[in-house]
């Protein structure tokens, strides 16, 4: 069996993911109890922050992909743009998920619909959910992948709003840990734990991409086989 | 030498993964008739939709009378003058009569004229005040052509008819005189571009193009139409005719006003409005959500215009098709006023004006998403009110602003 370099990079991002798991839950320090209502529940900030950092390459590739492919009507645009959904979706589930468990154990509510923030990267992901669902619900023609890619051009305009509207509208959501101003800095082991998650995040996610690339390629060879057996 | 009525200038119209049309033009002139009569999958279709401003193109420009009306930079522009349109699908709006679908087209055209003649030339008079619904297939066709045809049975200046397979479905005397009217009208000035694949129209075509050659032939019948059309100027004519579906079918209620209606039961079920009297953002809220509700269903007039694809005939004549704005306005001034009623014991005309304003917001806001999807071939299986959830931020940010009057 040949092993492709997607597969090993998704292997590695998996078993970096679950390094992060373990030390975020045995190694990284308590915070301070006086600071949280539900200290413990802290640790969830590992997976949580590299989820959505991962989630925003994600929606990134999936901007990339939908311009090449609506501008410039490229083959590999519409690739990107499968392969930035779906890693998007699942990336963005993750953060979402994770933040609510949090939310649930420090704010007493799992969700706040008046968090700008909250809102915006929820909407992402629903997008994203959307042009999953979405592509299978539709035979693959230029009139999906035009639709599609308008929706993934338009949805791009989200990402900036959401990661500046916690600098701009803080209501629940805390500030930024990366690239936030200096009442945000972590400490040394916090940070290290964390850029291990982000950046086994950041491998699964490319891993992810270039197997969804790869898939992509064999249905639409699958596809052009059908309809010459078809005699089209 | 006579401008062209119709131009289709080196189009190029993908369709699925395939070029359906590449550098493809064509040119239609005030008296000609082109049948199109290429075989399955040749491309017909795709002419006639591209000509009705119906298909996105990758490049090329489609005039009408001189005029831009779409090209493959994405513009799309209202044609100046009406056109006749027969679609392969009816187009019809199942609740309305015979009368009411032909006097909505009449009304774009701004004239008007006796119906009685063609309807009984069809031998669908008898069937003037029926409800399409009621109909067999071959009489709803006969509407659907007629209504393609009027256009030019109303103008005395050229027009443009574009019908496809206006044949499908018709009796032998109805062909008969469909092949008759056309010839008068094309007498008179006007000019078609029929698609089909029944010999039986070719005799009226001044010229029969297979998409690979054209080929001009004499045509003998000299009969003209005779007709006396009355001018009308009607206004507001897509917000009329949007009333008219939806007071024909009373969709709104059966959708929007039950749903809504429901969300406010729901909650009284829970709850005790007079046990949350210091809790005056959940009340508000409570007060609210029913004209939220009602918006977040949808358009009702574009639900009755998806039915028989009927929407797509309006977005060819128009960028803008019928809506149920108003109906969704007064829907949510009436469902704030009871809301406020019970919820909050008391009427203020601010609040009352503002749950209209969220019902009439939500309603175009839905309607925008779902408009931005009708291309897709199985619109109506995409998952498009994913995304409605971002509206729950501005009506939350507008309940916590009313609660604070």
């Amino acid at each position: 069996m040949r092993v492709r370099s997607g597969d090993i990079l998704l292997m590695a991002g998996f078993s970096g993911l679950m390094l992060t798991l373990y030390l975020a839950f045995n190694w990284a320090p308590s915070v301070n109890i006086n600071a949280f209502q539900s200290p413990e529940a802290q640790r969830i900030f590992y997976w949580h922050v590299p989820a959505a950092w991962a989630a925003f390459i994600a929606f990134a590739v999936l901007f990339l992909g939908s311009a090449l492919w609506f501008f410039k009507r490229s083959p590999l645009g519409w690739k990107l743009h499968v392969a930035g959904s779906e890693a998007g979706l699942a990336c963005g589930l993750m953060a979402v998920w994770s933040g609510c468990v949090w939310g649930a154990a420090e704010w007493g509510t799992p969700w706040d619909w008046q968090d700008y923030r909250l809102n915006t990267f929820g909407l992402l992901t629903l997008l994203a959910l959307f042009l999953v669902l979405g592509r299978q619900s539709q035979p693959d023609g230029v009139e999906s992948r035009d639709t599609f890619s308008t929706f993934g051009l338009y949805g791009f305009v989200l990402v900036p709003i959401t990661y500046i509207a916690t600098r701009i509208w803080v209501i629940r959501h805390p500030g930024p840990v990366i690239a936030g101003d200096e009442d945000s800095s972590i400490s040394g082991d916090m940070a290290l734990v964390l850029m291990i998650g982000a950046l086994s995040f950041t491998i699964l996610i490319i891993g992810h991409i270039m197997t969804s690339i790869e898939i992509t390629k064999f249905e639409q060879r699958i596809d052009r086989l059908q309809k010459e057996l078809d005699g089209e | 030498m006579a401008d062209p009525i119709l131009e289709l200038d080196k189009v190029t119209v993908r369709r699925g993964m395939g070029i359906v049309l590449q550098d493809f033009s064509l040119q239609i002139k005030s008296g000609e008739c082109i049948i199109l009569h290429g075989k399955n999958g040749a491309g017909k279709s795709t002419i006639i939709e591209t000509a009705a401003r119906l298909l996105p193109m990758e490049s090329g420009a489609v005039f009408h009378h001189g005029s831009l009306v779409c090209d493959g930079q994405g513009r799309r522009l209202n044609p100046k003058k009406s056109f006749g349109l027969t679609l392969q699908s009816n187009c019809l709006v199942a609740s309305q009569t015979v009368e009411q679908h032909l006097t909505n087209v009449m009304d774009l055209c701004a004239k008007s004229i006796d119906l009685k003649p063609i309807l009984s030339a069809f031998n669908i008079a008898n069937r003037r005040n029926d409800k399409i619904a009621h109909l067999s297939g071959g009489q709803q066709r006969k509407v659907a052509v007629i209504a393609g045809l009027i256009p030019a049975m109303i103008e005395q200046q050229p027009r443009l008819v574009v019908l496809d397979e206006p044949d499908s479905g018709l009796d032998d005397s109805a062909i008969k005189v469909l092949v008759q009217t056309i010839h008068e009208l094309r007498n008179i000035g006007h000019c078609f571009m029929i698609a089909t694949h029944d010999s039986r129209l070719f005799e009226c075509g001044t010229s029969l193009n297979d998409l690979r050659s054209e080929k001009t032939q004499e045509v003998s019948n000299d009969a003209r139409w005779e007709a006396e059309p009355e001018s009308k100027s009607p206004t507001f004519l897509k917000t009329k005719i949007g009333w008219k579906y939806n007071s024909s079918t009373l969709v709104s209620v059966q959708r929007n006003w039950l749903a809504a209606l429901l969300v406010m039961g729901g909650l009284l079920s829970i709850v005790d409005p007079l046990t949350l009297s210091d809790e005056t953002v959940i009340l508000m809220g409570f007060t609210l959500a029913p004209a939220f509700t009602l918006g977040l269903v949808g358009d009702a007039v574009f639900k009755i215009l998806n039915e028989q694809r009927s929407i797509d005939w309006w977005r060819a004549q128009y960028n803008q098709v019928p809506n149920s704005y108003v109906e969704s306005f007064i829907s949510g001034l009436i469902l704030t006023t009871i809301s406020s009623q019970i919820f909050i014991q008391s009427v203020d005309y601010r609040i009352i004006i503002i749950g209209g304003l969220i019902a009439l917001t939500t309603t175009a806001c839905v309607r925008f998403l779902q408009l931005s999807t009708i291309r897709l071939a199985r619109s109506n299986a995409v998952f498009i009110r994913l995304l409605t959830p971002i509206l729950i931020l501005p009506w939350g940010i507008i309940v916590d602003y009313c609660a604070k009057l």
